[in-house]
Formats: C-alpha cells, sequence, structure tokens
C-alpha cells in the first residue's frame, strides 16, 4: 500500500517505521522540519515539509497514489482540515484521523471521518487490564 | 439577522461592533479567556469563551437559529473546520471564513465554504491596483473573484487607440461589456470604435485580465507617465 502520514511526532514517526518495515510504501508530512529531521537516516520512505493540508505539499508527497491517508498531528483542527483534503479533493479512499480532544470527537463524526482516539483506547486498555488482575 | 463570529481578534471584535450597530444579533466566541473578559467588558456584551470548532459550544451560542457563520480566527484550518460543522451539523445557510493564506483559498472553495475572505490578497489586488490605475483596472469582483469587472482606459500610448473591437486581440475568457465616453455609456459591436479618453469596462476571468494588461502595456509608453 501507499501511505502518506500526515504529522511526524511520537505517533507519526512510530508508524511511518513500523509501516514501512513491513513493507509499505510511506511518506510523511509535517510542517515542522525538526521533527522530520527526527525520522533519521534510517527511515528510507519520502518526507515533505509544508502546510499539512497544503495541495502542492500532498502532491508533492504522492496522494494521487495515495491508497491510505493518516492524520495523527497534535492538532485536531489540522487532521480534520487535512482528512478532508485528502478525501474530497483527492478522493483518497482510507482516511483515518487521530482525535486529540475526545471532545472534539463528535466533530470528525459529524463530517464522517474514521477516528481513532488514543485516549478512549489507552483508558479501556488500562481498564481492562485493572479489572482483568482483579478477577 | 443572528451571527455568529468565531474568533476575538481584531477582525471578530470589530465586526461584532460593526454587525451589532447594524442592527444584527451577534454572539462571538473566542477561545482566550482574559481576551474574552476584555471583549465583554469593551463592547458590554457576553461572550462565549470557548473553542469554536466544539459543537457543544456552537450550540451554546445559538447556532440552532443562527442565519450567518464568520470564522476569523487566525488559523486558516480552524475556519475551515468551524465553516464545515456548521454547514454539515447544523444546516447554516452561509458560511463565511477568513483565510489568512492566499495558497488556501482554492481549498476552501473546493470544500464548499460560501465566502472567503482573504485580507492579504486584497492588499494585494489594491496594490495592484494602484499601480495600474492609468492602464487598466479591477472595478469589481464577483464569484470570490474568478470573475471581474475591469476598466481600460484608452490613453494617448495605448495599443487600442482607434482600433476597432473587432480588431483586438482578446484573451478567451472575457468579453467587451461597454465603453464609457464623456458620460455617455456605449455598448460596443464590432464596429465601436475606440477613441481617446475612452474607458472600456471588460468582463474577464483573473487569467484573461492578467493577458489584457500585457497587452496594454505593450504599447511601451504607458510605464514613464503618471496622469495624477
Amino acid at each position: 500500500m501507499y501511505i502518506i502520514i500526515i504529522g511526524c511526532g511520537k505517533l507519526g514517526r512510530t508508524l511511518a517505521f513500523e509501516l514501512s518495515d513491513v513493507g509499505h510504501n510511506v511518506s510523511v508530512v509535517d510542517s515542522d522540519a525538526e521533527k522530520l529531521a527526527a525520522l533519521g537516516s534510517g527511515f528510507n520512505g519520502l518526507s515533505v515539509r509544508g502546510v499539512e493540508y497544503d495541495d502542492g505539499v500532498l502532491r508533492q508527497a504522492g496522494i494521487a497514489r495515495a491508497n491510505c491517508v493518516v492524520c495523527v498531528t497534535a492538532d485536531d483542527n489540522l487532521n480534520i482540515t487535512a482528512a478532508l483534503a485528502a478525501r474530497e479533493l483527492f478522493g483518497v479512499g482510507r482516511v483515518i484521523a487521530r482525535v486529540n480532544d475526545p471532545a472534539k470527537k463528535s466533530a470528525f463524526e459529524l463530517l464522517n471521518i474514521e477516528t481513532i482516539d488514543p485516549t478512549e483506547l489507552v483508558s479501556y486498555l488500562i481498564r481492562s487490564k485493572l479489572e482483568g488482575e482483579k478477577t | 439577522m443572528k451571527a455568529i463570529i468565531i474568533g476575538g481578534g481584531k477582525i471578530g471584535y470589530h465586526l461584532l461592533l460593526t454587525l451589532r450597530e447594524r442592527g444584527c444579533e451577534v454572539t462571538l466566541v473566542e477561545k482566550d479567556m482574559a481576551l474574552c473578559e476584555r471583549i465583554a467588558e469593551e463592547a458590554g456584551t457576553d461572550v462565549i469563551c470557548g473553542d469554536g470548532t466544539d459543537l457543544g459550544v456552537l450550540r451554546q451560542a445559538g447556532i440552532a437559529r443562527a442565519d450567518v457563520v464568520a470564522a476569523v480566527t487566525g488559523k486558516d484550518e480552524e475556519n475551515l473546520v468551524v465553516c464545515q460543522i456548521a454547514k454539515a451539523g447544523f444546516d447554516i445557510k452561509k458560511s463565511i471564513a477568513r483565510i489568512n493564506n492566499p495558497k488556501n483559498i482554492p481549498m476552501f472553495r473546493a470544500l464548499g465554504v460560501d465566502q472567503t475572505v482573504c485580507s492579504t490578497q486584497v492588499i494585494a489586488d489594491l496594490i495592484e491596483f494602484e499601480f495600474d490605475k492609468d492602464v487598466c483596472r479591477i472595478v469589481q469582483t464577483f464569484e470570490r473573484g474568478s470573475m471581474l469587472l475591469v476598466e481600460a482606459r484608452i490613453d494617448e500610448g495605448s495599443p487600442w487607440l482607434g482600433s476597432f473591437v473587432r480588431d483586438l486581440t482578446l484573451p478567451q475568457d472575457c468579453v467587451l461589456a461597454s465603453v464609457l465616453r464623456a458620460e455617455r455609456v456605449i455598448y460596443t459591436r464590432g464596429d465601436t470604435q475606440l477613441c481617446l479618453g475612452d474607458a472600456v469596462l471588460i468582463v474577464a476571468d483573473r487569467e484573461a485580465f492578467k493577458e489584457i494588461k500585457k497587452a496594454l502595456h505593450s504599447g511601451g509608453k504607458h510605464h514613464a507617465k503618471n496622469e495624477s
């Protein structure tokens, strides 16, 4: 698969390495050059610096042939905007966005954006761990 | 009319005052608590402190009854998200977004924001307008800038001086609407001849406008001249 990762923080970076390690074609977009530099020389995918939802930047990242776009910046508005651009302007088949503020989840849902909510997930994992220990 | 303004910066604040003066019911939403308090005090109005992209906050601002939503924060993505939510969630007929980076204009349009206002673009246009004062200028823009009404002055150096309309080489996407000649309006036909002092009104898109400008400048003598 050709996957574009928007946002090169800890999550984006981890995802970039893991996906490219299992053989996917990965490109990473972030407006912060330092964050991209943190990928290091070990990353063999493409990295593009620029406004995360800019059409020129997305094109450069190869969105024309992308099967999937994952928006994992720490800014919900950025994630929504990039997700909408990928879906509406470039017709990308699969778009997944990260929810930073659980209160914002309804906005993602309203706009039909598939989400991952780390807060909810981690809380669920912790809870199930604790409850698992009890029994 | 009820309007909701998202963003309490200079633009949002003055928009609030202006709209209220015009008898509009206005609610302002701003994230920053200190700024909210200042606006509330100065404008003597209730300000909602919260995130304008939060559905709950928008509901609290009375979006259900709103006619217009104007998103004027300094962040383009935030403004876009506000407009998208207003449209998808609350069926707002008119959403207006401030755009800070002109590069984002096409995307906002493609995603269906009704109106976009880009002050950078407006100021750039005005500067261009001042520069082109004596030859060719934009009088009015329509459809968010995709259609322009352009006025071209025919002065002594103009390559169009004395030409018949049918002989002009014009770009594809433009039409000569009329000529203003000594307070008179002439609706141009092929046999209209352009005279000294005429103001030719042309409807064109931005690309055609550039080409017309180039054609008019090719006379060459304009640059040195300054009528004012």
